[in-house]
């Protein structure tokens, strides 16, 4: 039996979660079981899904202390000899699994975003170049193979209810931490374009007006984000960057403005539903898989579409009345 | 204080180009530019030296030889000197590997603070300052945008982390690694006028590894645990049957219609 150990990060529980779908394509024909790693707290999201979560209780850990996370997780190691682990790529985890890799002295391939078994060798698929082209990495055949994944990329789908048993664990090799966290400040970051459901995206096009593109999200009730291109002229923050560099979102509704839709940008769309495309070049990649494509100013377009819906809006709000 | 920043030389993305026929990355017209976060690395300890001139600033790079010109521009900037890692053997390196590599060196030499970019623009693992950390016993923090505070005695510093989710505020004693973003936004000087032809030559080591000592299987390909197996480029996405309309009227009543029938108005 495969043991899998996938790395709960409670920043991003939702995509720490879905690991198990890579974890599933890691071994195509069953046979392996999947624990979970918590620390100090049992997450309520992962019971069913999981057939162990090992629970981390130790006054000395917090989660930002990568160092003590480090020693916890080899330990754990040490003790049920996983073959693969699994650490989502978040903020924390893109820190903590090169270190567990290093400890550990096997190799991690990074951000993955698919993954295939064949002939018993599994595959690895990354970007690279900042999405220009994608990898194929295997690791030598060393244990535990090492992961991190990059978040909203697979989509679980839970079979039926496991009877998960919790592990307590509690380490030996905490050291004091060299590192305090003193302040966290959730400024308007707070928003995620990955949680939205309708998604108002600019592209080059738009640079010279990327300001109107709140307008219509804010008519829609949905968030604005941005092409490589904006976001590189510093017209907007890399937080809100859509595509291989920057993040993979799956909105029901897409409006791309002014978005030629490269590869990379393409490739961080994952499962939108409906894409509306305002073009001047109606034969841009990212007209070709859109359900509708308005060929003309994404300026114009914006301040008309805003007008009708608020018109829309007052009509509706009339015959209520 | 002695301050060691990491960099790293990447190709310049706009300007590389991909041979679709063979499947490889034509490499040999790539330009090789200072990866953007690391930019910013060394700018905020040139930064720091220019207000506290005791400060000595160490550029260390793997790298070939052929990076000298780049790195000569780098030390007109007033850092203090460079060590540039180079041998065959280190080609074909992984992350895992290179980071041995790097290590070996710093454990050689002394320092107060190692500053890194977050992520290359190339390989964009972050890998290596994480594992350089974990090699050398010392805490490391990613995506820093501001520094506030190097306090002059050498034992904390400051700092703010972007998490994507909120900005973190940390205390971390020294020494310690620092990875910067490029949002920090520090900016490296200008080289002087009178600068601009200036003989650095004597401040750069070029140290292979008869000097670093590092066993031969732990380098290169043999050292490494991961191996590009083959690339490719992104699939072609299935197309839609789509409707195109103009911004006219009848455009938008399209799109209004639409939106209202998939219940998104």
């Amino acid at each position: 039996m495969k043991k899998s150990l996938v790395y709960l990060d409670k920043e991003d529980i939702k995509s720490s979660i879905e690991l198990l779908e890579a974890v599933n394509r890691i071994y195509p024909d069953g046979g392996y079981e999947t624990y979970a790693f918590c620390v100090n707290g049992l997450s309520d999201a992962a019971m069913g899904k999981f057939d162990y979560v090992i629970c981390v209780e130790h006054e000395g850990i917090r989660e930002h202390d990568v160092r003590n996370l480090t020693n916890c997780l080899e330990e754990a190691h040490r003790a049920y000899h996983f073959d693969s682990i699994l650490i989502p790529a978040t903020y924390r985890g893109r820190m903590l699994a090169p270190r567990v890799a290093m400890r550990l002295g096997v190799g991690l391939v990074a951000d993955v975003t698919d993954v295939s078994c064949k002939h018993g060798e599994v595959e690895l698929i990354r970007p690279a170049f900042s999405g220009k082209l994608f990898a194929a990495v295997v690791t030598n055949r060393k244990k535990p193979m090492m992961m991190s994944v990059r978040p909203n990329v697979f989509t679980y789908t839970p079979g039926a209810v496991k009877d998960t048993e919790i592990i307590s664990f509690r380490p030996d090799n905490v050291q004091p931490a060299r590192l305090r966290l003193t302040e966290r400040i959730e400024a308007e970051k707070a928003q995620d374009i990955r949680e939205s459901k309708i998604l108002i995206s600019g592209g080059g096009g738009t640079a010279a007006h990327f300001d109107m593109l709140y307008s219509l999200a804010e008519a829609l009730g949905g968030m604005v984000s941005a092409s490589r291109r904006i976001v590189d002229s510093g017209i907007a923050p890399r937080s809100i960057q859509v595509g291989l560099s920057g993040k993979t979102v799956s909105p029901k509704l897409y409006i791309a403005l002014g978005i030629y839709g490269s590869v990379q940008h393409m490739e961080g769309l994952k499962n939108v539903e409906s894409i509306i495309s305002v073009n001047t070049n109606r034969n841009a990649p990212i007209c070709s898989v859109s359900d509708i494509v308005v060929e003309g100013d994404s300026q114009e377009f914006i301040k008309k579409m805003v007008q009708k819906i608020n018109d829309e809006k007052i009509k509706h709000r009339g015959a209520e009345a | 204080m002695k301050i060691v920043c990491l960099i790293k030389f990447v190709p310049d993305l706009d300007n590389f180009t991909y041979d679709y026929e063979r499947n490889v990355l034509v490499r040999e017209n790539a330009k090789l530019v200072l990866n953007p976060d690391d930019a910013c690395a060394l700018a905020f300890a040139l930064d720091l030296k220019a207000k506290r001139p005791e400060t000595v600033v160490e550029i260390v790079a793997m790298a070939p030889g052929s990076v000298l010109p780049l790195v000569e521009d780098l030390l007109r900037r007033k850092a203090d000197r460079a060590t540039i890692i180079s041998d065959r053997l280190f080609a074909g390196s992984d992350t895992y590997a290179t980071s041995k590599i790097i290590a070996s060196y710093l454990k050689k030499t002394g320092y107060d603070l190692i500053l890194t970019g977050t992520r290359s623009v190339d390989g964009d693992t972050s890998h290596v300052p994480s594992q350089i950390a974990e090699l050398l016993d010392l805490e490391q923090l990613s995506h820093i945008v501001k520094i506030h505070e190097v306090s002059p005695d050498g034992d904390t510093a400051i700092v703010d982390a972007d998490t994507e989710r909120c900005l973190e505020r940390y205390e971390i004693e020294l020494p310690c690694i620092l990875s910067l973003s490029s949002e920090s936004k520090y900016k490296l000087p200008y080289v002087r006028y009178r600068d601009l032809k200036l003989d650095v030559r004597d401040r750069i080591t070029v140290l292979d590894n008869e000097a670093l000592g590092v066993p031969e299987s732990e380098t290169g390909l043999k050292g490494s645990m991961t191996r590009v197996k083959r690339t490719f480029t992104a699939a072609p996405v299935q197309e839609k049957k789509r409707i195109v309309v103009g911004t006219d009227e009848k455009g938008i009543e399209t799109v209004y219609q639409f939106l209202k029938y998939k219940g998104f108005v």
